[in-house]
C-alpha cells in the first residue's frame, strides 16, 4: 500500500502515475494536491467568511449604539419602535413619543440595558441543534456515497434537507414573533442589523437546501456514485460552512448580552 | 508500481486514501454529541447569571471548540493536513482567517466596542 501522505518525489512512483487515482473520482491532480473544485469550494468560502465577518461587526456595533440610544431616550429610536397605528396617531397630535408608549419589551431592553429581552433562548437553541444535526446527517452522506451505500446515501441527504427546512421554518416563526414584538427591519438600527445577519444566514441555509435536493435528484438518476463523492464532499463544506456560521451568531448574538 | 496505482482499484479506495483516513462513522457521532454537549454547556452558562468576562470568555472558549471541531472534522481541515502539499494548504487558510478576525477586531476597536 502507498502512503500517498508522501510527496511523489520521495517515493517511487511516476508523477504521471497519481493522475490516475485521483481521476478515478473526478477530481484532477494539482501541484497543492487538492482538486481545481474543491480548492474554488475553500477560496469561495473564504470570501463567505468576509462577508460574514462584516455582518457581524455591523451587528455588534449596531447593537451597541441601538442600546445605548434607546437607554438615553432618543426621540428618534423610540419613535422607530413605536408601532405603526400608535405612531400616525401621536403624529396627528403634533406630538413625539414618548419611553411609556414603548412596548414593554423595549422598556426592558432600556432598564436592563441588554438586547437579550427579545431573544427566545430556549427555541433558538432547539434550532442549533437542528442546524448541528443536519451537519452529522450531511457528513455521513458523504461517507455513505465514499462507500457505495447509495440507499443510506439518499437517507441521509433527505435528512440534512429536512433538518435544514426545519431550522428555516423556526427561523420564519422566529421572525415574525419578533416582528410582532415591534422589532421590525426599519424601525431600528438594531433590527436592521439583526435581520441583514440573520437573513443572509437563511439565504444561504435555504440555497444548501437547494443543492441537496439536487443531489438527491442526481442519486435517484443514478449519477451520484461512489467515484462522484467529491461532488457530496464540496456540497458538505459549504453546508458545514452554514453549520459553522450559525455556532458563531448563535453565541455572539444569542447568548452574549 | 503499487496497488493504489493500480487501474482496478475503486474510485473511493482511491479516494479515501488520497485524502488520509477519515473518521468512523462512530467517530462522526462522537463529535456530533460533543458539539450537543457543548451547545448546551453554552446555554446553561448564560443562565448561571455571571457577567462580564466571566461570562463571556468561557461563552467564546466553547464558540471556537465547536468552530474546530466542525472545520476541522466535519470539513475534513484536519485530515487535509495529511495530502500532498496539503500542510500548506490549512496554513494558507488558517493565515487567512486569523487575519481576517484580527481585521474585524482592529475594526470594532477602532468604533470603542466594549464587551
Amino acid at each position: 500500500m502507498t502512503d500517498l501522505a508522501t510527496p511523489p518525489e520521495e517515493r517511487d512512483v511516476p508523477v504521471e502515475s497519481h493522475h490516475t487515482d485521483h481521476d478515478d473520482h473526478g477530481a484532477h491532480h494539482t501541484s497543492l494536491g487538492l482538486s481545481n473544485m474543491k480548492l474554488a469550494m475553500w477560496l469561495f468560502l473564504g470570501s463567505e467568511c468576509l462577508l460574514f465577518g462584516a455582518l457581524i461587526s455591523t451587528f455588534l456595533l449596531s447593537k451597541t449604539r441601538f442600546i445605548t440610544e434607546l437607554a438615553a431616550g432618543n426621540p428618534n429610536v423610540i419613535e422607530g419602535l413605536l408601532p405603526a397605528d400608535q405612531a400616525a396617531a401621536l403624529a396627528e397630535q403634533g406630538v413625539r413619543g414618548g419611553f411609556s408608549d414603548l412596548p414593554v419589551i423595549f422598556q426592558e431592553m432600556a432598564s436592563e440595558r441588554s438586547v437579550e429581552a427579545i431573544f427566545d433562548i430556549p427555541f433558538t437553541s432547539f434550532s442549533s441543534f437542528v442546524l448541528l444535526m443536519s451537519s452529522l446527517c450531511m457528513v455521513l452522506a458523504h461517507k455513505a456515497t465514499e462507500d457505495g451505500d447509495y440507499k443510506n446515501q439518499r437517507i441521509w441527504l433527505a435528512t440534512t434537507a429536512l433538518l435544514g427546512s426545519v431550522f428555516i421554518g423556526g427561523q420564519i416563526y422566529e421572525f415574525t414573533a419578533f416582528s410582532n414584538e415591534g422589532l421590525t427591519f426599519g424601525g431600528s438600527l438594531f433590527g436592521s442589523a439583526f435581520y441583514t445577519l440573520t437573513g443572509f444566514h437563511g439565504v444561504h441555509v435555504t440555497g444548501g437546501i437547494a443543492m441537496l435536493a439536487t443531489l438527491l435528484i442526481l442519486s435517484f438518476r443514478g449519477k451520484l456514485n461512489s467515484d462522484r463523492a467529491e461532488t457530496v464532499e464540496l456540497v458538505g463544506l459549504y453546508w458545514h460552512f452554514v453549520d459553522v456560521v450559525w455556532v458563531l451568531i448563535f453565541t455572539i448574538v444569542y447568548l452574549i448580552p | 508500481m503499487t496497488d493504489t496505482l493500480d487501474p482496478n482499484v475503486s474510485g473511493s479506495a482511491a479516494h479515501a486514501e488520497a485524502h488520509g483516513d477519515h473518521p468512523t462513522e462512530k467517530a462522526y457521532w462522537q463529535i456530533f454529541a460533543v458539539l450537543a454537549t457543548l451547545t448546551a454547556l453554552e446555554v446553561l452558562w448564560s443562565y448561571l447569571g455571571f457577567e462580564g468576562p466571566a461570562l463571556v470568555l468561557p461563552l467564546l472558549v466553547m464558540m471556537v471548540v465547536k468552530f474546530a471541531l466542525v472545520a476541522g472534522i466535519f470539513m475534513h481541515l484536519k485530515y487535509d493536513l495529511s495530502i500532498i502539499n496539503g500542510k500548506y494548504f490549512t496554513i494558507l487558510f488558517s493565515f487567512g482567517l486569523v487575519l481576517a478576525i484580527a481585521v474585524y477586531f482592529v475594526v470594532i476597536a477602532t468604533f470603542k466596542f466594549q464587551i
